[in-house]
């Protein structure tokens, strides 16, 4: 009998396949093909990008040449255009505003090849130092409200391009995804004044089951209520609502857990596509009290067909409790 | 300059990506999906499927034989089983019950055809009729509380790997949450104009007419103002009404013509792309179920077809945030303007 569970943030149910779960060998991959050519996010291509925005890199080399460790620059195909001011308007029933918003790509490394796994810790901590930098300066900005991270890696996924990197959009609104997890976390805040994260943490590190690495100060689970067949969650053991407030010592810790989940990901279903999203509190979002960031992983193994579109209602062939165990003996 | 624009129902924004923006001939195909197997749906391959639920059979042949226009089995696999009781209970701060539901699956025809598209109009009718016949039988099971009737059409759509139409009917042991959505956002504008927000919908776009498609008999075929994929498509009854199961004979077959033109027009104008297509309608109002009052006059039923050619990335599981590169208008011109046989 398949089980029916209730996502206790936003209250939306998934269907988990227990009867018969299936294994990282049942599902059909689809190979990326990626066209070839020049690709643009290497050593020598810097001058046909769009001019870098912020870098690490080596002492005494020039912006937009090669000795970089991390680059940022503006997306050539932005979804959002960083000039003008927001014009809310509307059209009979309708509402609508302009396309104000910054859309970037944080180029991770130089390597073309290599996924976070193959980074070494320390050029993972210059990949998250970077998306704290960026976040900082982008929340200075009024215009905006949201400050989204995610990765698409595979052409499943939705990659484009083959060399890893990550995009980040500012929104001159919060997202419907992080409004419903916000106004679930606050609801069961304001009855128990706890974070409902915390208890969920505090509720999985009990069990263990579908913990699959913990550090001093972060923790990786498959959710109890996944939407995707080895769907996880990164989430911090100590409560903060903000994602940029990371502190120096816990920068090294979240590299560690990301790089070595990523790698167990990688290594139990033979490199999958994959999205992550970093969900972090709106930039106005107050003292934080109920919210709590964490970076949630999906791999790309199944297709998401009518059913998922018009209820909502997700299909999980493979149980969360199966899919930790497989990722922690990989 | 892109847009930002709000779906009035639910409140979800969707980017109107104008500087990435594609013409309607610049969607790349997708992956196709494995070869073709032997077809287990065509006639004379009855005892392939599991035993039928409901037939058309013009000659009073046996159930699980040759001789139907149109046949329901239960899904091979279904996610969720028809035995059984609901057992809800906690684990901790989590709720679960067991997955007690249907899985059917509506053959549409005896013949190897692919695509809805190619089907005539009598046919579609038929179909029609049989999610009309198999939503009223599983209403009379208490234990559900929605029906949802659903198609995936080719393999990036969810298909499966025989190309032969059929689409697929899904009764859930609670309220899906999109479903609640909807319902909430319309009582939410009923509350405010005493309107129902579809009809209001209509009446614009039948004013403004550039995101019309196709407007016949009692239909109206548009893109939807905003559209999460390039190529989005609702059909809407121009008369309100909140239950599909309440269309009469005439409605069906004006129904049926308006799906075959506009699944004509996705198949000619691109290329024949993989499709989804989803019907939302009210869910069962049985007395004491606690379901407001208004629900028959705030909620319109409607179908939302959605073609299946860009990739949904991280952003938009993430956000909930669509990025649509196509703006509404093109698409629905480019569609008007894809002839098809009348």
């Amino acid at each position: 009998m398949a089980e029916l569970r209730r996502d206790p943030i936003v209250g939306r149910w998934v269907i988990i396949d227990t009867d018969h779960p299936s294994g990282p060998q049942d599902f059909e991959k689809e190979e990326s093909v990626f066209s070839g050519g020049t690709c643009p996010f290497c050593y020598g291509s810097e001058s046909i990008t769009p001019n870098e925005i912020e870098c690490i890199r080596d002492p005494n080399t020039a912006p937009n040449t090669p000795g970089w460790h991390v680059r940022v620059i503006p997306n050539k195909f932005p979804a959002l255009q960083i000039e003008g001011d927001l014009e809310r308007r509307g059209n009979g029933i309708y509402d609508m505003t302009n396309g104000v918003g910054a859309h970037e790509v944080l180029v991770e490394s130089p390597y073309h090849t290599k996924d976070i796994p193959e980074l070494l810790n320390s050029e993972v901590e210059n990949v998250i130092s970077m998306y704290c930098r960026r976040a900082i300066d982008l929340a200075r900005d009024t215009r905006f409200k949201y400050i989204m991270f995610f990765r698409n890696y595979g052409q499943s996924a939705g990659a484009s391009l083959e060399h890893p990197h990550t995009q980040l959009i500012a929104l001159p609104m919060v997202p419907k995804s992080v409004l419903e997890e916000l106004q679930g976390a606050q609801e069961y805040f304001d009855y128990r004044e706890r974070c409902i994260f915390c208890d969920i943490i505090r509720q999985e590190l009990q069990k263990k089951e579908t913990v699959i690495l913990e550090n001093k100060h972060f923790l990786s689970f498959c959710p109890f209520v996944s939407r995707f067949p080895f769907e996880i969650w990164i989430i911090p053991k100590k409560h903060n609502a903000y994602f940029f407030q990371l502190t120096k010592e816990e920068i090294p810790s979240l590299a560690a857990i990301l790089k070595d989940t990523l790698a167990k990901l990688k290594k139990t279903l033979s490199h999958p596509s994959y999205n992550y999203v970093i969900h972090t509190s709106p930039i106005d979002g107050g003292d934080g009290d109920h919210y709590h960031w964490h970076i949630e992983i999906m791999p790309r193994l199944t297709r998401v067909a009518g059913f998922e579109w018009g209820t909502g209602f997700y299909i999980v062939p493979t149980p969360p409790e199966l899919a930790a165990v497989y990722l922690k003996e990989a | 300059m892109p847009e930002l624009r709000k779906d009035p129902i639910i409140g979800r924004w969707v980017i109107i990506a104008t500087e990435r923006a594609k013409r309607p001939d610049q969607f790349g195909s997708m992956p196709k999906g494995p070869e073709e197997g032997a077809c287990p749906f065509c006639e004379g391959q009855e005892t392939r499927t599991p035993p039928e639920i409901y037939a058309l059979r013009t000659h009073n042949t046996p159930a699980n034989t040759p001789g139907w226009q149109l046949r329901v089995v239960p899904s091979i696999s279904p996610f969720l089983r028809i035995e059984g009781e609901l057992d809800r209970q906690g684990k901790g701060l989590y709720d679960l019950m067991s997955g007690i539901g249907a899985h059917e699956i509506v053959i549409e025809t005896n013949q190897h055809i692919g695509n809805m598209a190619d089907l005539n109009d009598e046919q579609i009718t038929k179909v029609i009729t049989c999610y009309i016949d198999r939503m009223l039988d599983l209403e009379k099971d208490r234990r559900f509380k929605y029906v949802l009737v659903f198609k995936n059409y080719g393999w990036t759509a969810g298909g499966g790997r025989v190309k032969h139409a059929r689409s697929q009917i899904i009764a859930t042991p609670v309220n899906p949450k999109r479903v609640k959505e909807e319902l909430a956002g319309a009582q939410r504008y009923y509350e405010q104009h005493e309107r129902c927000i579809f009809c209001d919908m209509v009446k614009q776009e039948m004013d403004q007419k550039d995101r019309v498609i196709l407007d016949i008999d009692g239909f109206l075929a548009v893109v939807p103002f905003a559209a999460r994929f390039p190529f989005e498509i609702c059909i809407v009854p121009k008369k309100h009404s909140s239950d599909f199961t309440a269309l009469d004979m005439g409605a069906r077959r004006d129904l049926a013509k308006m799906m075959r033109l506009v699944l004509s027009k996705l198949k000619k104008g691109l290329n024949d792309p993989p499709y989804n297509y989803i019907l939302h309608t009210a869910p069962f109002r049985r007395a004491k179920s606690g379901y407001w009052k208004t629900i028959d006059e705030d909620y319109h039923w409607h179908i939302e077809i959605m073609p299946r050619l860009t990739r949904v990335a991280g952003f938009e599981w993430g956000t909930g945030f669509y990025i649509c590169p196509l703006p509404p208008e093109n698409a629905a011109k480019f569609l008007r303007e894809v002839e098809v046989g009348a």
